[in-house]
């Protein structure tokens, strides 16, 4: 019992540092659940508004964005709320938990802290103990919250029972995603490494869930994603899934604690390998300097948006055979005949998929935000290159990284179309893709603003990209209004292939954009390090 | 006198590192042991074997005679640790982490002793840790170690961000806990500060031990480097037994002396003509570097 020796103490003083972070983190995830609830009673309170909204929400593309249909037999508010807030809702807890886990693990031993803890008299596996009680406790509180807000503001059909269940699933998807977390930083002996390894594990989920629900359905219980999903709490209210999850995770957190038990500090069991003596000449240039910071992340990044690109564009001929015999739904959808339904599905997930890609775009730029906190920009900016210079290595890097990935996704989207079937003009589709990187630029202007002028409001620029993310994702399910809309730089851009390519929207937004850039630069050249 | 840290025969490998080689020292109750060596010869391995942080592949490790690994809650009671690169969270202050350090050695926080570290070490525990200079950061360990009783202390490099004057408080620190009878194992590659601190120097290589015991002894064992030339021709001057490394260079003698054989070196010349006689007088700096070279070195 040595081993769990002051894991209370070491509990308050982990709480102590991270409260205001995991605060922050718990109203982010309430307001959504908040906005779920009242915007779906609002807009869909009435019986024919929820009709139409079943048959729509049984379109092989809305399940594949948002999860399988669910309460067909009954369609409720619940349902509707059920199907199309659980897998982002998911993954935005997965995120937390990931985050919260490799932080005071792995983190806390790469800097050394956790030394300094362990040579005090704490059992060995205090420090840990402690990290999963928080992500216990987090992940509690956020279940309660959810399912108090749930029966506080929901309508007759969100049951107490759903309530609880839905707490329970977003509960259990946050440990589980914890536990896996504390697994990869185990056996990565750094921060980023573990963080990836996690994240690909998310990512993996996510693919195989697609996939599962477009026909493979087996591929779904084997994502934990798919797997809480099938609880479907306000339809069938299935508690399975629940223990298989909590099963899971406590045999993860198990072998996680052992493998912790057993290993030196500092040490992963993943192998690191020798580098090289030398700089190779690309690392000697200020463009091959930042490629090679990001070299690794970029290969997962591309990994990731193809196999993504390749789930979604494999499932398009199930689209077409579907769509084309269910007339009710081609009813609904087609506002406008003349457009195709195929081609609306592409539009949309293509402009997901383009969200996907700015997320590694602006990760490449903020690693200079990274080196900055590091105390590692010092020497760059230090030697004889200019600090406009420096920056620009970043900002170009990240633009090539964007063009780079949308290339990948939309090719990977449409060979996979082809290659199962669907005839497609895969200059169409590389042409959707384009369209949308000069909003992902502006994206990157701000992101360049924020840590140009106020290194400190640099994380603004993922409450930004959030926004513009759920303003399209959930667009067609809220009614949001225009001027909302227009806030989001990828609201201007023409929903290819169904809309037309426009010149003036890709020349306009790319001189903002630029304007944007040149902005921050200034910021940056005038602005202490530190 | 009683043996509080006790290593014998420790091995280590990381991969193909062989970073500790059947390693064996000892320190004993109220003994101050300088544990010197060249840049990753092993010391800060054997601090955190001993601390338990790393397991031993080989070997027996024993503080206070219990197992380090396995012991570890308990022995870490009684010990203070400073490493040479201390690292804090960064929305913390100072001295709420010493506070923290403290309460987790199960030790109420005696106001007046930290106040007078506090004081003493010029700090200021109420800034973020992420405002900390290098040295601060290290201030906030020395003064967590300091401010409790300990019956060892266990440092590495813990002045390697401290300006002189620091040093000087540090030195004074360590003799107090020392007059109360506390052990010091001190990793250093400060020589001039384990001269005058320490009664033991462990000197290690490559991860193998080279030389330990008093620095007394040590000077003792150190040999002179002499130069001479006389008149005649010297019969068997390289088969004296106080006589190593022998080589003539232009009709001069050059040799390595055993210091405490210059009687004998002297009596041996008593009938020759000496015409020139130079030597090099052996420093504490000359033991150290002889090991830390490792192509030139003497061993
Ligand atoms: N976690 C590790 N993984 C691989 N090799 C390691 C690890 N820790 C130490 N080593 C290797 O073990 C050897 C001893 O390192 P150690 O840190 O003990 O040296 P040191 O004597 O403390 O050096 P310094 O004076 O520079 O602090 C070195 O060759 C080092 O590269
Ligand atoms: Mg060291």
């Amino acid at each position: 019992m040595q081993s769990h020796k002051l894991t209370g103490q070491m509990f308050v003083f982990t709480l102590k540092k991270e409260w205001i972070t995991l605060l922050l983190w718990l109203i982010g995830l309430a307001a959504y659940v908040i906005i779920g609830v009242v915007a779906f009673i609002e807009i869909y309170g009435e019986p024919a508004e929820l009709e139409a909204m079943a048959m729509a929400m049984q379109n092989p593309a809305m399940e594949a964005l948002f999860g399988k249909a669910i309460g067909m037999d009954n369609f409720t508010v619940g349902a509707l709320y059920t199907q199309s807030m659980t897998i982002i809702g998911f993954v935005l807890i997965a995120l937390m938990s990931i985050l919260l886990v490799v932080r005071n693990t792995r983190g806390e031993e790469e800097d050394g802290t956790l030394e300094l803890i362990q040579a005090l008299p704490v059992g060995r596996l205090a420090h840990t103990n402690a990290t999963i009680i928080l992500l216990l406790a987090t992940n509690t509180v956020l279940a309660i919250i959810s399912s108090v807000l749930l029966l506080l503001l929901g309508d007759a059909s969100m049951t107490l029972h759903g309530a609880i269940l839905t707490g329970a699933m977003y509960g259990i998807s946050g440990i589980l995603f914890g536990a896996v977390a504390l697994i990869t930083s185990q056996l990565s002996s750094n921060t980023r490494g573990s963080m990836m390894l996690a994240f690909s594990v998310l990512g993996g989920a996510y693919i195989l869930r697609i996939i599962g629900d477009a026909g493979l359905t087996v591929l779904s219980w084997i994502s934990p994603l798919g797997l809480l999903y099938r609880s479907e709490p306000f339809a069938s209210n299935n508690w399975l899934p629940i223990y298989i999850g909590l099963l899971v995770t406590v045999l993860l957190l198990i072998t996680a604690l052992w493998l912790k038990k057993h290993r030196d500090i500092g040490a992963g069991l993943l192998p690191d390998r020798p580098g090289k003596t030398r700089a190779s000449s690309l690392l000697q240039t200020s463009l091959g300097f930042v490629f090679i910071l990001i070299k690794v992340p970029l290969i997962a990044w591309s990994a990731a948006m193809f196999l993504l690109g390749v789930s979604y564009g494999s499932i398009l001929e199930d689209v077409q055979d579907l769509l084309s015999g269910n007339e009710i739904i081609e009813q609904i959808l087609a506002s406008d005949p003349s457009i195709g339904l195929v081609e609306q599905y592409m539009s949309m997930i293509l402009a997901v998929m383009a969200m996907i890609t700015t997320i590694a775009g602006l990760q490449v730029f903020l690693r200079i935000r990274a080196e900055e906190k590091k105390q590692r920009l010092e020497s760059v900016v230090a030697g004889n290159r200019s600090r406009q210079t420096v920056i620009s290595g970043f900002t170009l890097t990240a633009v090539l990284s964007m063009f780079w990935l949308q290339l990948v996704q939309s090719l990977a989207f449409g060979g996979a179309a082809l290659a199962t079937g669907y005839d497609i003009e895969l200059l169409d589709v590389l042409l959707t893709g384009m369209a949308y990187i000069p909003a992902m630029l502006i994206m990157l202007g701000v992101a360049v603003i924020l840590f140009g002028w106020i290194p400190k409001t640099t994380p603004i620029i993922w409450l930004y990209h959030g926004y513009a993310f759920i303003l399209l994702y959930f667009g067609d399910l809220f009614d949001i209004p225009a001027a909302f809309n227009r806030l989001s730089p990828f609201y201007h851009v023409p929903a290819l292939p169904s809309e037309e390519w426009s010149w003036e929207v890709t020349v306009t937004l790319s001189v903002v954009a630029l304007v944007l850039i040149a902005i921050g630069t200034v910021g940056f050249r005038q602005r202490d390090i530190n | 006198m009683e043996t509080l840290i006790k290593v014998e025969n420790l091995s280590k490998a990381f991969g193909k590192t062989q970073a500790l080689d059947q390693v064996s020292f000892e320190v004993r109750k109220g003994e101050i042991v300088g544990f010197i060596g060249p840049n990753g010869a092993g010391k800060s391995t054997a601090i955190r074997i001993l601390l338990g942080l790393i397991k031993a592949d080989k070997g027996r490790v024993e503080i206070f005679g219990q197992d380090v690994w396995k012991e570890a809650v308990d022995i870490h009671r009684r010990v203070a640790y400073v490493p040479g690169d201390v690292n804090l969270w960064p929305n913390l202050t100072g001295g709420e982490v010493i506070d923290l350090f403290l309460s987790l050695r199960g030790i109420a926080v005696d106001r007046k002793r930290k106040e007078d570290l506090i004081r003493r070490f010029e700090f200021d525990p109420t800034k973020k840790c992420r405002a900390y200079s290098k040295g601060n950061r290290q201030k906030v360990a020395l003064i967590a170690a300091f401010a409790a009783k300990a019956d060892v202390y266990i440092f590495d490099e813990p002045t390697s961000g401290l300006d002189p004057l620091q040093e000087q408080v540090f030195q004074e620190c360590t003799k107090e806990a020392l007059e109360k009878g506390a052990s010091v194992l001190l990793s250093s590659h400060i020589l001039s500060e384990v001269e005058k601190l320490c009664d033991k120097v462990v000197i290690i290589r490559q991860g193998n031990i080279v030389e330990a015991g008093s620095l007394d002894d040590l000077r003792h064992l150190t040999r002179v480097l002499i130069s001479l030339k006389t008149v005649e021709a010297l019969p068997d001057l390289d088969k004296q037994p106080f006589v190593h490394d022998f080589h003539m260079k232009k009709g001069e003698y050059i040799f390595q002396l055993d210091s405490d054989h210059l009687n004998d070196l002297l009596a041996y010349l008593q009938p020759f003509t000496v015409t020139q006689f130079e030597s090099a007088p052996p420093k504490l700096e000359d033991l150290f570097m002889r090991h830390y070279e490792s192509t030139r070195g003497g061993v």
